[in-house]
């Protein structure tokens, strides 16, 4: 811009504050545009360490991603928030295997008879899988390491529990929503006590045998008694939805739900 | 989730010769050795000039820190004017808006830090700029010599560290009316001098 740029002695006392009014503010508006005379100024190595060593410190904390702000916006914990977040992670495989049997039940509930009778079985098993996977040594590769930590125990398994019921519950909504005949709202969660309460049965019974295993039997369960229903000739396995049996489902989650509440303050 | 994961913005490549705005879109990337460079570069000159305005040296420090934590957040947001490879005016602005929210902080904790408004880029080439450029050789620096301390240091909040009235009446710790007649008062003593 000008001709104009500072001595080396001039930097020196404009650093050291010995520049009287006038120099320092010439000095200040040629600094802003000439990064050369910049260098000139003495940079003093242990207080530039210092800046950036305290600057890195927050800086490589990990960002939050946006699941975990919203959780935390909500008013959970941090580290619940970034349990929550991570848990997504064990269960990709599940999350994605999830998507395709969903839109393979709706693919037959359009092109077959009755073929929303697949969707029936499977949306109260859907989130019983995601559960079995979500704890303990079959889905988690560090559970030896969480195991060990405060945090493990019934805690982990109700916030990862809760981690994978609400996508589950979300999709299972979702294609229930997109089923053939779904004219009320009542149509979209006729599943979801029965679904709640398999989840309910195989977490009590998680606690005597591998979480793995009692989803396992629970879900095996389910599926058998429908099977056995449907192929009796009695072809309205529907009735296990009826609002009759809703009222029975209700009842038994309730019990269930109380007997897990019952088992964690014993414990 | 992993080409989710993935989607943010690639990295430029850069080095410790890499212009400033480089720097930044790398910054925004999330790269820590960009800001390293940005620190190792302007934090010295920023810390003289700050130390000019505050004689507090860790105060200076706490306002440089937070100056380049926001430039981690906000190095998205600089937009660098066409042909400029320099964020000097752009940093500065930042700084001296920090200063100023640390010297309020530190007056009166009780009451909530207002937020700073977006941080523009001050120091366009404007007339005052091409005067300001030559004050020590010009007439303005003998004019300059003839105003009082009191009236000088309102000019060089306002003109040269392009700050708002408010914000100049923050740092002056004098009332904003003050500011307004002194500047005023300044100006017209300095057109006097340059024009006689």
């Amino acid at each position: 811009m000008s001709g104009w740029h500072l001595t080396p002695a001039q930097a020196h006392d404009y650093a050291a504050r010995r520049s009287d009014e006038i120099t320092a503010m010439s000095v200040e508006a040629h600094l802003m545009h000439c990064a050369p005379c910049r260098s000139l100024l003495p940079a003093d190595e242990s207080w530039l360490a210092d800046g950036w060593a305290s600057l890195r410190d927050v800086v490589d904390r990990p960002r939050r991603g946006p699941v975990e702000t919203v959780l935390a916006s909500v008013g959970l914990r941090a580290e619940t928030a970034k349990l929550l977040a991570a848990t997504p992670r064990l269960y990709q495989a599940w999350l994605g295997s999830t998507v395709v049997v969903l839109a393979a039940a709706l693919f037959a509930a359009y092109l077959l008879p009755r073929g929303s009778l697949m969707f029936f079985f499977l949306a109260p098993v859907v989130p019983l899988v995601g559960v079995a996977l979500a704890y303990g040594r079959g889905g988690d590769p560090a559970h030896t390491l969480a195991s060990v930590t405060p945090m493990a125990g019934q805690r982990l398994l109700f916030l990862r529990t809760c981690a994978v019921l609400v996508p589950a519950l979300l999709l299972c909504t979702g294609a229930a929503l997109l089923l053939p005949h779904t004219t009320t709202a009542w149509d979209a969660v006729f599943w979801l006590l029965p679904s709640l309460t398999l989840v309910a049965g195989s977490l009590l019974l998680g606690n005597w045998i591998h979480l793995s295993a009692a989803s396992g039997i629970v879900g095996v369960l389910w599926l058998a008694v429908l099977g056995l229903v449907s192929l009796s000739g009695q072809t309205v396995p529907v009735g296990v939805f009826a609002p009759q049996a809703q009222a029975c489902w209700g009842v038994a989650l309730a019990v269930l739900a109380g007997m897990l509440l019952l088992r964690v303050r014993m414990a | 989730m992993k080409l989710f994961r993935r989607a943010h913005r690639r990295a430029p490549s850069y080095g410790p010769d890499s212009t400033d705005p480089v720097l930044l879109t790398a910054i925004a990337a999330g790269e820590a050795e960009a800001l390293e460079i940005l620190h190792r570069r302007h934090a010295p000159w920023l810390r003289a000039r700050l130390n000019y305005r505050c004689s507090d040296h860790d105060q200076v420090d706490a306002a440089l820190q937070e100056t380049f934590l926001a430039v981690w957040k906000n190095a998205g947001s600089f937009t660098p004017r066409p042909g400029d490879t320099d964020a000097g005016a752009w940093l500065w602005t930042i700084a001296i808006r920090q200063l100023i929210s640390q010297l309020r902080r530190r007056a009166n904790r009780w009451i909530s830090d207002i937020e700073a408004e977006p941080y523009e880029t001050i120091g366009d080439a404007s007339a005052e700029d091409t005067v300001l450029l030559n004050i020590e050789h010009g007439p303005l620096g003998a004019a300059l010599h003839t105003l009082s301390p009191e009236l000088r240091a309102a000019i060089q909040a306002t003109v040269l560290d392009g700050l708002t009235v408010r914000e100049a009446a923050q740092i002056l710790q004098i009332p904003e009316g003050t500011v307004k007649t002194r500047v005023m008062r300044a100006k017209a003593r300095l057109r006097e001098a340059l024009t006689s």
